[in-house]
């Protein structure tokens, strides 16, 4: 455990390495549309998006890898933040939890920084299909920075199909200092 | 443009860099284009006068998750049909602002053979119109071989019991 000066790795954030988030399912399955806009906009024209033959080794067409991690959307009936928060002039427009599905550690206010992200990939999700994720705190660390203690906070999600088959694992390294 | 051509294990020499894949120019419209697909509205990147003047940015942001995808596109052209790209980690250390051209490129580190197919880890990242490096990062890519047909890369990918 940190002994360092104000520290922010305090034994009831350590507590929350190991805590897994409940499986949450996409709002949406995989549609053909969604598929199209996705990699129109990423500047993606590979066949195999939309190409029965040239996706013939993957059973059909299929997403791009990562296109899992970007369907957990706002479903029907939820609340419209966009709206909510229209009048509001510092709203940056940032909708959703940074913590994927995760309860937030019990920490003071802090800055939140993208620190790296790692992907593993084991398979194409197809059109028609589901998505499944869950989250997990995979490990929670500090080091001493310059202005005071950096914790580090590794947040590993799994993505699978409605079969339970492994889609991609994404692990996202959060920087968190005092503001 | 598709890479047509399978690439094999043999192929690959350490040192000896894969192709490059450039995008852009990437204008307000295509960054806006890509938080539509995604339905990200972080103002950063479309709201020029919110980006400028109340987060104090030089101008709109690319979005990380954009060069994420250019970079899992470069490497999926480079490793073929029949490969496939196994792993990827990378870093925003830089920003990347509206009108830039990037160019993504990989360069093989290291390469280990296994039973039916190969392994090869690439040093990779996102160079700027200046060649500023915003997005370092490593990746590891599983190759076919070119003389043994009956073997090759698994679909769905199981990892190897074995890291690079």
């Amino acid at each position: 455990m940190s002994t360092m000066e104000n520290s922010l790795l305090t034994p009831e954030v350590k507590a929350f390495v190991g805590v897994q988030s409940t499986e949450e399912i996409a709002c949406d399955v995989v549609e053909r549309g969604a598929v199209r806009r996705f990699v129109q906009a990423s500047l993606d024209d590979d066949p195999l998006f939309h190409d029965i033959a040239a996706a013939g080794r993957h059973g059909g067409p299929v997403a791009p890898a990562l296109f899992p991690a970007s369907m957990f959307r706002r479903d029907f009936g939820s609340e419209d933040i966009l709206l909510e928060r229209a009048l509001d002039p510092d709203f940056d427009g940032l909708v959703g939890s940074a913590t994927q599905g995760l309860p937030p550690l019990p920490l003071p206010p802090t800055s939140l920084l993208n620190g790296g992200t790692e992907v593993e990939i084991f398979s194409y999700v197809r059109h028609g299909e589901q998505v499944k994720a869950r989250s997990r705190y995979e490990n929670i660390y500090e080091k001493a920075g310059k202005s005071g203690p950096i914790l580090f906070v590794e947040i590993v999600t799994d993505y699978v199909n409605q079969a339970g088959t492994p889609l991609i694992r994404v692990r996202k390294t959060q920087i968190r200092r005092r503001i | 443009m598709m890479v047509t051509e399978q690439l094999f294990f043999e192929d690959v020499q350490e040192g000896n860099p894969l192709p490059d894949l450039t995008f852009g120019p990437l204008t307000a419209p295509i960054l806006m284009r890509w938080s539509a697909a995604i339905e990200n509205w972080h103002r950063i990147h479309y709201d020029r006068p919110f980006a400028i003047q109340h987060d104090h940015l030089p101008d709109l942001l690319v979005n990380g998750t954009l060069k994420q995808q250019f970079i899992m596109q470069a490497l999926r052209r480079s490793a073929g049909v029949r490969g496939w790209v196994w792993k990827a980690r990378f870093q925003f250390r830089g920003m990347n602002l509206v009108g830039e051209t990037l160019r993504v490129w990989s360069n093989p580190a290291q390469k280990r053979e296994l039973g039916d197919y190969g392994l090869v880890a690439l040093d990779i990242g996102i160079l700027n119109d200046e060649d500023v490096e915003t997005t370092p990062g490593r990746a590891v890519v599983a190759l076919p071989y070119r003389d043994r047909e009956a073997a090759g890369v698994p679909y769905p990918f199981t990892p190897p019991d074995i890291d690079l």
